[in-house]
């Protein structure tokens, strides 16, 4: 466990240097957050299209951080041989996944900070601490899921071909999720299957102080199963060629 | 191994002796006779490829082992099936006892692979840093950048480092914790002449611990001079296992040559202990695994032969000898395996 600790503590060193990937999980997200978040005033999901925005923004910041960063660099970590690398020391088999699950949780930090301080301060989003945290826990919760599919992703493609494929991936769930605009009509039916959805309707009705339903809380965790399954499954088939 | 009968016999008091030293002792590092590590009958196919066909083989504690072949040999893949990174097809691998995979998170193995490759953006003194933590039995940073000769680059960035650097750096994975067996394949690729000199200079250091040593290289020279047993392997198989002398003596360790005119062939050919016979007009070229047998042979049948001249074999010539004769038995399939391989 030791080991995983002081691999995710360098990983998470290696981030504050290469800061690129604050561009997607925080620039990106508070860029549309001030030229949205307080235009729409509408509802959204029960609550005010600020608050919504506010989560929608910080979720789809800190879910592409676990996503797409990471399928990035787990494809080009295989493709450099550190993979194997760690194969060969007494590092866990499974240490290396999970420390970059670690990862994808704290890369999901900047996002939640400053989108919710942005949410609270500019959109002028009032809650009680609790429910702030309560959204910081789902999002870390979803991060881990989209870390999970990163995983898959990341073992079985290429690092040229990784980037196109997850940015695909990545948008289907952004959009029929709702992280960009609320999803109505025949495709909400769709978008309700989605993790994503799941997370932005228990952000959202936290917010809204109605009780939050168990199927999105089931929804999440299948999800995390379903991609867990995924990337076990991609570890596996390329466990010879690592 | 059932191939030449020299083989590991020879080579055993070498081993024993490195075995009982002050790093044997702290721990149990597997006595006598038990080997560090065996191969039992092992192969790896890959669909009609064979690229490991029945090999087997022990090294023992304290030994000094090099695994020379040429590209395509099954050299790569019996490293990566003993460090537990593929599994072979049928027969059984075992580490101090236990399966590869075992051993190696035992923390008892360092390792060094072409293939392996480290994290980027980070300094070569924190890369070091955090394979040490992963030991269960670390060495002092300190003592490992000295050892690898990389304590000046500590604080460069890996991603900007040469190739020797990197190959340093490599080898400061491997021995960054107390291991009691290193495997290295081709450890001085992409060193110059004096960083190999440096490199085999500290690998004694890590030998006189105690510690076995596999490597795996196409530098004859570098086999010749550090290993105490050398492991010939040809298209998957076992060819030769012994001493370097035993691999010199198995091919016709000598070149014996002279002029003689005419030349009797027939007689020639049934001299004894040749190994191979070359004629070109007046001058006669033979390999032979014992020179003088062979010239005695030739006066005692009054022949008088002159500008005779005997020439030691080196490693490279013998390793040859040995891997053409068998590629020649067999039909050479060692192209097509070659291909497989570097894909």
């Amino acid at each position: 466990m030791r080991g995983i600790f002081e691999l995710t503590r360098v990983e998470i060193m290696r981030l504050r240097r290469n800061r690129r990937y604050l561009i997607f999980t925080v620039g990106f997200p508070v860029v549309l957050y001030l030229l949205l978040g307080k235009q729409v005033t509408s509802l959204a999901y029960g609550v005010s299209f600020h608050a919504y925005y506010m989560v929608a923004m910080a979720m789809f910041g800190g879910f592409s951080g676990a996503l797409t960063g990471n399928a990035q660099r787990i494809s080009q970590e295989r493709k450099d041989g550190w993979i194997r690398q760690l194969r060969l020391t007494p590092l866990p088999a499974n240490g290396y996944v999970i420390s970059k699950i670690f990862v994808s949780m704290a890369t999901t930090v900047p996002s939640i900070v400053i989108v919710l301080l942005l949410g609270r301060f500019y959109g002028g989003v009032n809650l009680p601490v609790w429910q702030f945290l309560a959204i910081a826990v789902t999002i870390w919760f979803g991060a881990t899921i989209f870390a999970a599919l990163a995983v898959a992703i990341g073992y079985r493609y290429l690092p040229d071909q990784v980037q196109p494929i997850a940015i695909a991936v990545y948008f289907v769930f952004a959009i029929l999720g709702g992280l960009l605009f609320p999803i109505g009509g025949g495709l909400r039916k769709v978008g309700e299957l989605t993790p994503t959805y799941d997370a932005v309707k228990i952000a959202t009705d936290v917010i809204a102080n109605t009780s939050v339903s168990a199927g999105l809380a089931i929804g999440l965790v299948v999800w995390l199963l379903i991609f867990i399954g995924l990337a076990t499954w991609s570890v596996r088939a390329t466990a010879e060629s690592v | 191994m059932s191939h030449y009968g020299t083989g590991s016999d020879a080579v055993q008091s070498d081993g024993s002796d490195a075995s009982s030293s002050s790093y044997g002792s702290q721990k149990t590092v597997s006595g006598h006779g038990a080997p560090v590590v065996s191969f039992e009958n092992v192969s790896k196919h890959y669909g009609s490829l064979h690229a490991v066909e029945g090999l087997s083989l022990d090294l023992r504690a304290g030994e000094t082992v090099a695994l020379l072949g040429p590209n395509g040999a099954g050299k790569s893949t019996s490293l990566d099936m003993l460090l537990a990174l593929r599994k072979p097809t049928s027969g059984q691998i075992k580490m101090f006892g236990s399966d590869p995979y075992h051993a190696v998170k035992s923390g008892r193995v360092g390792a060094m692979l072409q293939s392996g490759g480290l994290m980027p953006e980070v300094t070569v003194g924190e890369l070091v840093t955090l394979v040490t933590t992963l030991q269960p039995r670390p060495e002092p940073v300190e003592v490992t950048l000295k050892r690898a000769g990389i304590a000046q680059i500590a604080d460069q960035r890996v991603d900007r480092l040469s190739g020797g650097q990197t190959q340093r750096v490599r080898f400061a994975l491997a021995i960054c914790g107390k291991v009691e067996l290193l495997v290295l394949d081709e450890p001085t690729t992409a060193m110059d002449v004096e960083t190999r000199r440096l490199f085999w200079d500290s690998m004694k250091e890590e030998v006189a611990e105690g510690r076995t040593l596999l490597f795996a290289t196409h530098y004859l020279e570098e086999a010749d001079q550090a290993a105490d047993r050398i492991l010939v392997i040809n298209r998957g198989r076992l060819l030769a296992d012994g001493t370097p002398a035993d691999i010199k003596a198995r091919a016709g360790a000598r070149r014996l040559s002279f002029r003689l005119d005419p030349v009797p062939e027939q007689f020639l050919q049934g001299l004894p202990a040749l190994v191979n016979l070359e004629v070109r007009h007046d001058l006669v070229q033979i390999q032979t695994s014992d020179s003088d047998a062979t010239l005695y042979a030739v006066l005692d049948a009054g022949y008088r032969p002159y500008e005779i001249e005997v020439t030691g074999l080196g490693l490279e010539q013998a390793f040859l000898a040995i891997t053409a004769e068998d590629d020649l038995a067999s039909g050479d399939v060692r192209a097509e395996a070659r291909a497989e391989e570097t894909n």
